[in-house]
């Protein structure tokens, strides 16, 4: 396993060979980006649903607009979930310059093992919270535009829907928790 | 579900506008007072405390015709405020809906005609939905009353219009008949505007059905349970009205009557086929027995005479409770259908309310429909 005929100079030697070699840095960054990225798409992505039922109700019902924008902040929290992940993963990056003084190559007691587990640690993190915040604020999002429209025709019905925003927003929750405890562990070497 | 994380992108202002314009419609307190009303004046003082406010404030004079055009003016004027706002493919589902008064209009013009009234009075009472441009609409009248005439009319005016598909299909039948039952089709010098219209309608209705078809999701599934509805209204009711006059001649029951029958509707195909076969009311009762719905609408029919419910109010009634319906569901067309329909029964009913106080029917004015009412049958509190 992992041996093949090719023996030219840059050919891998197998897949290991290739995931092996993409730099943990790269993993780690990479993780910051989705679980950043996702979390703001699912935020917009809710945003945008129940904003435009919310200004189209308002022109009958001036008076739902301040109530509701109560499920805009719920999808805005979806965001904001994905920041503080990036900024936490980010603290536990270095600057990566453990190699600059020894002419590009790392030191030879460097731990790879606890190098690689940061990695991965820190990308499963950042998908774990990208992906449940995108579900999180669809999910809010489409409970906040009925939230409006049922709203505008009959007052009593908000705070009931307004409850199942709260549980649809738990998503997100759940995403920033286990992506928090995923990332707990990770600790990238230095010299 | 795809459907659900997407629909407000394009519609969901168009949605929450036409939901608000839900919210204006009389509720059973309005009715109430209304029907409490000594004169129009009242009426008129009634509707400034609803959704309807200042209609009537460059009205002088306050008759029922008066009420039924500015409530139609009303609720085109916002109609056309959600068809400016519309995407496609809800733009052309609204101009769907108005295609509808437009086969209504040209009818008009062409029926006035023949009874010699003059263009511009025509023009006056067609329904302000379906208007083409001015010149259109005043050359229609211009065409004889013969199979050529309206080869020719199609030809020149209405070929270009949303119509013209309904029209060019129906020239293509008839004309195929034409040289097998040319002597019959002199009979039906009188029957004939009716059997135009119907066969417009009967197509517009498969058209629209095929188009919702194609939007598929929560449209297909309501808009298609209203249309299906429609259909089988249409086909009980030409049977029905068709009894006592030539359209119920052995002869022309297969060939013309049939041919007026929807294709789409939970009737079709085997209903239509006894339907087309039913020589008088007990075997249109027996052809519709099997479908519980219309059974019951039978039923009312036949106790006419005892409960004062005529067939169409049976109709009516079905028809708002589905329309009521769709504004369950979030996130599809048939509401739009729905608000469009269900503000017209409610124009109708201010008018049937209007005309009884004018004419001091009191007994006679609770006998409306209401929409959206708490009181309804079909709610049970």
């Amino acid at each position: 396993m992992g041996y093949m005929a090719c023996t030219a100079t840059y050919c891998n030697a197998s897949y290991d060979e290739v995931l092996t070699h993409m730099s943990p840095y790269g993993w780690g960054y990479m993780g910051i980006a989705f679980g950043l990225g996702l979390s703001v798409v699912g935020a917009a992505w809710g945003i945008w649903l129940t904003g435009s039922s919310l200004v189209g109700a308002a022109i009958k019902a001036p008076r739902i607009r301040s109530k509701n924008l109560i499920s805009v902040i719920f999808c805005e929290a979806t965001a904001i979930y994905g920041v503080i992940l990036a900024i936490l993963l980010l603290s536990k990056i270095g600057d990566g310059g453990e190699a600059k003084d020894n002419d590009g190559v790392l030191p030879d007691d460097w731990e790879y093992n606890q190098f690689y587990f940061a990695g991965y640690s820190l990308f499963s993190s950042g998908l774990s919270v990208g992906l449940t915040n995108i579900a999180s604020g669809i999910s809010v999002g489409i409970a906040g535009s009925s939230c409006a429209l049922a709203d505008a025709q009959d007052a009593s019905l908000f705070v009931k829907i307004l409850i199942v925003e709260i549980f649809a927003s738990a998503l997100g929750i759940f995403g920033i928790i286990v992506g928090i405890i995923q990332s707990n562990d990770a600790e990238f070497p230095s010299s | 579900m795809a459907n659900l994380c997407v629909h407000n992108r394009d519609f969901g202002f168009t949605e929450a506008l036409c939901r608000g314009f839900r919210t204006g419609f009389l509720t059973d307190a309005d009715y109430h007072h209304l029907t409490q009303a000594e004169t129009l004046e009242d009426v008129k003082s009634n509707l400034q405390e609803t959704d309807y406010d200042q209609f009537l404030a460059n009205e002088s004079a306050v008759t029922p015709a008066v009420i039924l055009e500015c409530a139609t003016r009303k609720m085109v004027d916002e109609f056309k405020f959600v068809r400016a706002q519309a995407a496609e493919p809800l733009a052309t589902f609204l101009d769907y809906i108005t295609y509808e008064y437009m086969i209504d209009n040209v009818m008009l013009l062409l029926k006035g005609t023949i009874s010699g009234r003059d263009v511009n009075e025509l023009i006056e009472q067609c329904h302000p939905l379906g208007m083409f441009r001015d010149s259109t609409m005043r050359s229609i009248p211009t065409f004889e009353n013969s199979p050529k005439g309206y080869a020719d009319l199609y030809q020149t005016v209405l070929v270009d219009t949303p119509v013209g598909p309904y029209f060019s299909q129906f020239l293509q039948e008839s004309s195929e008949s034409l040289s097998t039952a040319a002597e019959v089709r002199n009979v039906l010098e009188e029957v004939e505007m009716e059997i135009i219209k119907n066969s417009l309608i009967k197509l517009y209705l498969e058209d629209f059905y095929t188009f919702c078809a194609s939007i598929g999701d929560d449209t297909a599934e309501i808009m298609g349970e209203i249309l299906k509805a429609r259909a089988d209204q249409r086909a009980i009711n030409i049977t029905l009205n068709s009894f006592g006059t030539p359209l119920n001649e052995p002869t022309m029951r297969a060939t013309d009557r049939k041919r007026l029958y929807p294709s789409i509707g939970f009737l079709y195909p085997a209903g239509t086929a006894e339907l087309a076969a039913a020589a008088d009311e007990q075997a249109l009762g027996q052809a519709i027995s099997p479908f519980p719905v219309y059974r019951e609408i039978w039923a009312v029919h036949q106790n006419e005479s005892i409960d004062d419910r005529s067939i169409d109010d049976a109709f009516y009634e079905r028809e708002v409770q589905m329309l009521e319906l769709a504004f369950e569901g979030q996130m599809h067309f048939a509401i739009y259908y729905a608000y469009v329909k269900l503000k017209e029964q409610e124009i109708r009913n201010l008018v049937w309310i209007s005309e009884c106080i004018v004419q001091q029917q009191k007994d006679e004015i609770n006998k409306f429909v209401p929409c959206f009412s708490k009181a309804a049958p079909w709610r049970s509190n």
